[in-house]
């Protein structure tokens, strides 16, 4: 017997597809939810995103009671506290966040004080604070890939101490995730470009690192397999909304992959090189992507090549011989990498964002190896290995 | 019948050798951050002060240390004079024994969900190098692999043998000192 062991959770109700908006007020009433409130982003209400919104709840009988949109990029403490104090001055009695991941984060906090009480949010940071479920909580994705939708996971900047302070527990998880394929349809092709690779490389490293196990494995491959056959066709047709369906899908199948199987090296370099340079996450992992792969080629050969199948379908997978498939592998992300910088100039080395400079990859270096991402990369990095794949992702 | 009369000794066994392990442990992370280097590096980072701590859940065994300054620890015993700054917490004994008898990488204790972090997650990523240097030190090349992720290729047999004695001596001296105390 092995001493191989592995947990998977994931009690989100996902209702995906076609009018699945017109699904909230049915299950909002299921959970004796009569008054909603909206969390949100100026650019989500700009975009026209809250009015399916809010006119498949008014249809059904269901007022949305009030709607906060001003959560910034980078949601903090402050923030969290005032939403939490309309929530309660309107007499709320359950959360709808509409957006990517900082507003769906943003809402989890709410939830948690609007749930347990208080207004110090920094008091519930950490691992197993929260002993409860919380309020009933919605989450509506208008970008196809953080996945936040289906982590147990926020994280909050306290503005006052300089910190990002981090919340999990299984009661962060959203009652339910409403994936409507109208929600993603106006993403402009840079942001649909970079949150699709952020899901290529939560499924890769979710498929590929310390953590994985034949449940997240399942949910990555086949979200390596959505976002390989439809991302290109959403890019050149970003009207197409099948197509949009399989990215939002694919994010949320890889959201469930990685947050039961975890991250590595694209992870702990990305979250180093965004809180330097100020990166947007997705640009960051689809950088790093190939590089960290050739890294770790070695420990992750087998798991790798597999992936093959799914990256570019079965006739290459069938006349590449197995021991190339990895190499294969990498070299069909570095493919679509390419293909996505012709189309919207999605950056593939540092150099090409034009926002680091190479005095800075030590810096980024140092940081990536207290990331804790790090301690489910399958080989053991040191700074000098850490500094190596910058040096390579950097022109 | 057998093995039912002898289950609460295997039980007493695995305790008494978790809680020998932890002491054995948290007087080495003393003495390896008197002797290397690249322990003293890694432990500057921590503020002064900042106390570590190793258990069992939910009261059971544990090792506490504390980082008093230019990267040296001091071990505690089980007591903490203040609260504790970062804890990793082993869910059952089972699994501490799985990792303390190294059966299981403390990285693949962590990657199977064996264990919980409270505190801060890039204290615990530090913590997590320091324990795998002690390890690959104080451990034959063979036991080590099995450990640490990765076996340190710049960690040559010399420098092995040399602070392997050192650490050991310390430890031994520490026991000794804290029986006659």
């Amino acid at each position: 017997m092995t001493n191989k062991y592995y947990e998977f959770f994931c009690p989100v109700k996902v209702i995906a597809g076609k009018a699945a908006l017109e699904h909230i007020p049915y299950e909002l009433t299921g959970m004796a939810a009569k008054r909603p409130m909206i969390v949100t982003d100026k650019g989500v209400r700009a975009a026209g995103l809250l009015e399916p919104v809010i006119a498949a709840c008014e249809e059904s009988g269901l007022e949305i009671t009030t709607i906060y949109d001003d959560v910034p990029p980078d949601s903090s403490t402050t923030v969290v506290r005032d939403i939490a104090g309309i929530y309660r001055q309107e007499k709320c009695d359950s959360i709808i966040a509409v957006g990517g991941g900082s507003a769906i984060d943003t809402g989890k906090a709410v939830n948690i004080l609007v749930s347990e009480g208080g207004d110090d949010i920094a008091k519930y940071s950490g691992a197993g604070v929260l002993k409860h479920p919380l309020k009933p909580f919605f989450v509506v994705p208008t970008t196809a890939g953080t996945g936040s939708e289906v982590t147990s996971v926020a994280v909050i900047t306290d503005e006052a101490k300089g910190v990002k302070l981090p919340f999990t527990s299984s009661f962060l998880l959203p009652n339910a995730a409403i994936i409507d394929p109208r929600m993603t349809l106006t993403l402009p092709p840079h942001i649909t470009a970079a949150t699709a690779m952020d899901a290529m490389t939560h499924a890769t490293e979710a498929f590929t690192c310390m953590a994985k196990n034949p449940l997240s494995d399942a949910y990555a491959t086949a979200a390596i397999k959505k976002i390989s056959h439809s991302l290109l066709n959403v890019m050149d047709n970003p009207k197409d909304s099948d197509g949009r369906l399989e990215l939002a899908q694919a994010s949320t199948m890889a959201g469930i992959a990685f947050s039961n199987s975890m991250v590595g090296l694209v992870h702990a370099l990305g979250h180093a090189t965004g809180a330097i340079c100020h990166l947007p996450h997705g640009l960051c992992m689809s950088l790093y992507l190939p590089y960290a792969l050739e890294y770790n080629l070695e420990t992750i050969r087998e798991p790798l090549g597999e992936l093959l199948l799914y990256l570019e379908g079965p006739e290459v997978f069938a006349a590449t011989p197995a021991s190339r498939r990895a190499e294969a592998s990498i070299s069909a992300i570095r493919k679509l990498r390419d293909a996505l910088y012709k189309r919207c100039q999605l950056p593939r080395t540092l150099k090409e964002t034009g926002k680091v400079t190479e005095d800075q990859l030590d810096h980024i270096a140092e940081m990536a190896l207290d990331d804790g991402s790090i301690m489910f990369n399958p080989k053991e990095v040191t700074l000098e290995d850490a500094r190596a794949v910058l040096r390579r992702a950097w022109a | 019948m057998l093995a039912k009369r002898i289950q609460p000794m295997v039980f007493q066994a695995r305790r008494l050798y978790v809680e020998l392990m932890f002491q054995v442990m948290g007087r080495a992370l003393q003495a390896v951050s008197e002797v290397d280097e690249k322990v003293q590096n890694e432990a500057r980072a921590l503020p002064d002060g900042f106390l570590f701590e190793m258990m069992v859940m939910p009261d059971g065994s544990k090792l506490i240390v504390e980082h008093t300054g230019q990267g040296r620890f001091r071990y505690h015993g089980d007591k903490a004079p203040r609260p504790i700054d970062l804890s990793i917490q082993f869910k059952h004994i089972a699994h501490a024994f799985l990792v303390l008898s190294f059966q299981e990488k403390t990285s693949v204790a962590f990657a199977n969900d064996r264990m919980l972090v409270d505190g801060d997650i890039s204290y615990a990523v530090r913590m997590t190098r320091v324990l795998n240097r002690l390890e690959s030190f104080i451990l034959p090349k063979m036991v080590a692999e099995r450990a640490v992720k990765e076996y340190p290729a710049d960690l040559h047999l010399p420098e092995k043998l040399i602070s392997a004695a050192r650490i050991y001596l310390k430890v031994a001296t520490n026991f000794v000192e804290t029986v006659r105390a």
